[in-house]
């Protein structure tokens, strides 16, 4: 399979903190691939390494065929990153929100209008992109944030938590569009802790714990490691084998 | 460059959408600069013309006083009213400033050709208290002239004799140089402030605002690098702080036009003078260019700084906390230089940050143009400009920083 995201032995340490202690994983073309873990397991600061934003201690990983350490314009070029800060600028329109990272994104105008047409279209936002998003509820906010993160129409989308403020109506459009995604042969990585959400959705999954991978494998291949029959008990299964303190 | 104009663009919308950066980047100094002048100058007026004609009630502590005495007394707008009771309180709960003593034997004294004390009680730290001393002290000058005149009189000598040398004094200042000297005061003081409240909000909101809003991240996401990041950022700072100090500098020029521009530094019997005359002041094209220059390093200085403090705080409301502090590191200086009496800077004046462009502008202002000051000032702050750029490059390249809290 082609992998479009390959991780090797990244670290990343917060002064005295260690978020990441050298985790390994792939995630590959026409994959959702999950990376799952509960608060505080280092699922952000991976994605963030990932996606260039900081830099690793030690380890790398390539995105896309670019290097994260040497080629981050690159990179960035090729991934779309929804993190959990999904704020808007509030004095701008829906619609000028993304047109500016479009913009920064170097989208040529005519192609940037039909991608911005495509997007509104796609998460159902007609009635309220040209309102000020200041005046936006936290689920109109969140779809914004999520448009303007696939603005580019990048090989990669890494989605943090992206359900996290929808309702049950505008999960399953943000569910669906990560299926859609998958047929057209991106990489989808997303990163929960809301297992249902990926028991439906991933094709195979990272388990992540205490900045440590416990187990990645299909989910199918999880439960049975496990010997459970739901992705929840295997969760908390592998979880169980490594003990708080095993590696420190 | 393209993504730096795509920053300055957006920043600037963001910033011209703002009611709250608008009042402080147009509104006030379009306003508040020709309310100041003209207010300052008409309440300096005022108090001036009240000062001078008020009258200030005394005690004088003696009988038999000489009727030509108590006459010198009420000439300089003196009351002499009667006091029972204790004097120093009596001056202590301001029912009289001062306290005058004459001998009881005062006129006797005198005929007798003898030296006479005079005692005046008075409060040092109390303003009107000083003021009746001064009166007091030349009334009895003047008295004393008439009792020397008098003996001089009785022994048949001409009192002239006493008069050496007298005292002529010219004032070779120009009307130009006197007006500056008003204006030297009051103006730098209000450009260096402007330099920094003009891009105060838009720093503020383009650094912790997008920490508060949540919406740095999405941003480092993009392929724009870092540095053109702070560059636009820094490049609409600027054009907020300019268009403050555009905006002010030109309000205050039409200001002083139309409603001239008294003098607040001469106390005294000549500026009653001028406080009554208006003066049309005008600034040469060349005074104005140069104020501009400068003021732009000043403002492009600052803007590095406010971004650069910015950036570490959480939200706006900290980030204000954080410049506060640095309106007084700034204004500081720029009040103890401009408060020393008779300062004359010498060359290393002109490399301290806005305390150059406070003395340069007042140079400036009374028409003299020091070619040396006026490079110093220019080549410092262009250093200063570059240093504070490129810390600030620095501080936006830090994660910690970015992602602190």
């Amino acid at each position: 399979m082609n992998a479009l995201v390959k991780v090797e032995n990244l670290t990343k340490t917060f002064g005295k903190i260690t978020a990441l202690k050298g985790i390994n994983f792939q995630a590959h073309k026409g994959e959702i691939f999950g990376l799952l873990g509960p608060n505080g397991a280092g699922k952000t600061t991976a994605i963030r390494v990932i996606a260039t934003v900081l830099t690793p201690t030690t380890g790398s990983a390539v995105v896309a065929g670019f290097d994260i350490c040497n080629q981050p314009v690159e990179v960035r070029k090729n991934i779309g990153v929804l993190t959990t800060e999904t704020g808007v600028y509030e004095r701008f329109t829906g619609r000028e929100n993304l047109k500016y990272f479009g913009e920064l994104f170097n989208i040529p105008r005519d192609q940037l209008t039909n991608r911005l047409n495509e997007l509104i279209e796609l998460f159902k936002m007609n009635e309220f992109i040209d309102r000020r998003a200041g005046e936006y509820s936290t689920g109109m906010k969140q779809k914004l944030a999520i448009a303007r993160s696939i603005i580019h129409d990048p090989q990669i989308i890494i989605f943090d938590e992206p359900t996290a403020g929808l309702d049950v109506l505008a999960s399953q459009t943000v569910l669906n569009f990560m299926r859609q995604a998958r047929e057209l042969g991106k990489c989808v990585i997303l990163s929960t802790h809301r297992l249902s959400d990926a028991e439906r959705l991933c094709d195979r999954a990272a388990i992540i714990h205490q900045g440590k991978i416990v187990g990645v494998d299909e989910i199918s291949r999880l439960m049975e490691i496990s010997g459970t029959n739901n992705l929840e008990d295997a969760f908390l299964q592998l979880i169980k084998n490594r003990p708080l303190d095993e590696e420190t | 460059m393209k993504e730096i104009l795509i920053i300055w663009k957006k920043e600037l919308k963001d910033t011209l959408r703002d009611r709250r950066t608008l009042i402080a980047m147009i509104v006030m100094p379009m306003l508040l600069m020709p309310l100041l002048t003209v207010g300052m100058t008409k309440l300096m007026e005022q108090q001036y013309r009240n000062a001078e004609k008020e009258t200030v009630q005394i005690a004088v502590l003696s009988d038999g006083v000489d009727q030509n005495l108590t006459a010198l007394l009420e000439q300089n707008n003196l009351k002499i009213i009667e006091v029972g009771g204790d004097i120093t309180e009596a001056i202590n709960n301001d029912l009289v400033s001062a306290a005058l003593y004459f001998p009881t034997d005062l006129k006797e004294s005198l005929n007798r050709q003898e030296k006479v004390e005079v005692k005046i009680m008075r409060k040092s730290t109390d303003l009107q208290s000083s003021s009746a001393l001064n009166r007091i002290t030349s009334s009895i000058n003047i008295y004393n002239n008439l009792v020397i005149n008098q003996r001089f009189d009785k022994e048949g000598i001409n009192p002239k004799i006493l008069t050496g040398l007298t005292i002529v004094t010219e004032d070779i200042s120009t009307q130009q140089e006197r007006e500056g000297f008003g204006l030297g005061f009051i103006l730098p003081m209000f450009i260096v402030m402007w330099s920094i409240i003009g891009g105060q909000y838009t720093a503020i909101d383009a650094s912790a605002g997008e920490k508060e809003r949540k919406t740095l991240e999405a941003l480092l996401l993009t392929p724009v690098s870092r540095l053109k990041l702070v560059i636009g950022k820094f490049l609409s700072v600027a054009t907020a702080g300019l268009t403050t100090i555009v905006i002010s500098i030109t309000s205050l020029y039409i200001t002083i036009r139309y409603f001239g521009f008294g003098s607040f530094d001469q106390i005294g019997a000549e500026a009653a003078k001028t406080a009554e005359t208006t003066i049309s002041l005008t600034l040469p094209p060349q005074a104005l260019l140069l104020l501009l220059l400068i003021s732009s390093l000043l403002v492009l200085t600052f803007s590095a700084v406010l971004l650069s403090l910015g950036i570490f705080a959480r939200s706006f409301k900290e980030a204000q906390s954080y410049i506060s502090p640095a309106y007084l590191v700034v204004i500081l200086p720029v009040v103890f230089v401009n408060s020393l009496p008779g300062f004359k800077p010498t060359l290393w004046f002109f490399c301290l940050p806005a305390v150059n462009a406070v003395l340069l502008f007042k140079e400036i202002l009374v028409g003299t143009y020091d070619l040396g000051h006026i490079v110093v000032t220019i080549v410092s702050l262009t250093i200063y400009m570059v240093i504070t750029l490129f810390i600030t490059g620095k501080i936006y390249s830090k994660e910690t920083i970015l992602f602190k809290g």
